[in-house]
């Protein structure tokens, strides 16, 4: 509110490039991500170090109709790039 | 005698006139042509009336054909504006579908790493319990990344809720591209249900260029979720969809 009040620049939301991510209210892919949060705990926030379990949490929203199936490339996971 | 005085003072000439024999009217009518004529002044032929009226009407004619224009540019530069500003990506709207053009070939930065902190924020009357997964991840520029919220329904019925969002600082907030998410869309959550939510996105390689942005290591991505009742009116813009139960 303040923003209104001296005129401040107003941060306008976008629109995600895919949309939204439909629930996961049976909890399909719990596993994947627990598996990714583990990684992230354990790596201390660094998100380069689980690019792979980033991944297999998205083909499981893709392989449950949760996610629009889209090509890796796409969605930022290119082979020449992968973390070993 | 009297007939000069009536030379100079027209308006007393219709009382005299009145006590006047013919002959005198007659001087006078004429002394009074010739004063007219004195001052320059004579008598409008009819062409020139009418080309003045002419000439008016023509004015009049254009100034009302202005005004009925202006009056329909003023209606006409809403659907412009809406047109130009997509075009341009003026004032924070963006074109459509040069993004996911950009995810393909975007270049990861390595030389800097970015910590994004995530913050969960509830409305005053909403009863879930929302929270992120990670307190915060570090990214670097040009690589897409993975977080999560967790929200959980404690009550007994079900709540549908809209989220929306906000990224501090303003000026990386142009930066912050988000490949999907949860946001301005109703969400419904069962009793005691716990889902958890990703938000997929990636900052744009452009941050390490931008030198408002050289020392600005940190953004805060901040979601709030409010109940959604009839009347709330959030600062969404126009794609917003209803639950579609």
């Amino acid at each position: 509110m303040t923003s209104q009040i001296y005129s401040q620049k107003k941060f306008i939301p976008t629109a995600p490039d895919k949309g939204s991510f439909p629930l996961d209210h049976d909890s399909l892919c719990k596993n994947q991500f627990l598996l990714y949060v583990s990684c992230i705990r354990r790596n201390e926030s660094d998100s380069a170090k689980c690019r792979q379990q980033a991944q297999d949490y998205l083909s499981c929203r893709m392989d449950n109709n949760l996610m629009d199936r889209t090509e890796w490339s796409r969605l930022g996971f290119r082979k020449d790039t992968a973390n070993l | 005698m009297l007939s000069r005085f009536a030379n100079v003072c027209g308006q007393c000439a219709h009382l005299i006139r009145r006590t006047l024999p013919q002959r005198q009217l007659l001087q006078q009518s004429t002394a009074r042509v010739r004063t007219k004529s004195t001052f320059g002044g004579h008598r409008p032929d009819p062409g020139a009336e009418a080309a003045r009226k002419l000439r008016l009407r023509s004015t009049l004619y254009y100034v009302t054909a202005g005004g009925i224009f202006i009056v329909g540019l003023s209606y006409a530069a809403v659907p412009l504006y809406t047109i130009f500003c997509q075009a341009y990506s003026y004032g924070g709207t963006t074109s459509e579908g040069h993004d996911s053009e950009k995810v393909e070939h975007m270049v990861k930065v390595n030389d800097r790493i970015l910590k994004i902190r995530f913050n969960a924020d509830i409305g005053s009357s909403m009863r879930w319990n929302f929270k992120p997964q990670q307190y915060e991840l570090k990214v670097a520029p040009g690589e897409t990344a993975l977080a999560f919220y967790t929200a959980k329904n404690p009550t007994d019925k079900p709540v549908i809720g809209i989220s929306t969002y906000n990224v501090i600082p303003f000026e990386a907030g142009a930066y912050f591209n988000k490949i999907q998410c949860f946001c301005f869309e109703e969400q419904q959550l069962n009793p005691h249900e716990e889902v958890d939510m990703p938000v997929f996105f990636y900052i744009d390689p452009e941050y390490v260029k931008d030198p408002a942005l050289e020392f600005c290591d940190t953004i805060t991505l901040s979601y709030t979720f409010f109940e959604a009742k009839e009347g709330l009116k959030l600062n969404f813009p126009s794609y917003a969809k209803p639950h579609v139960a």
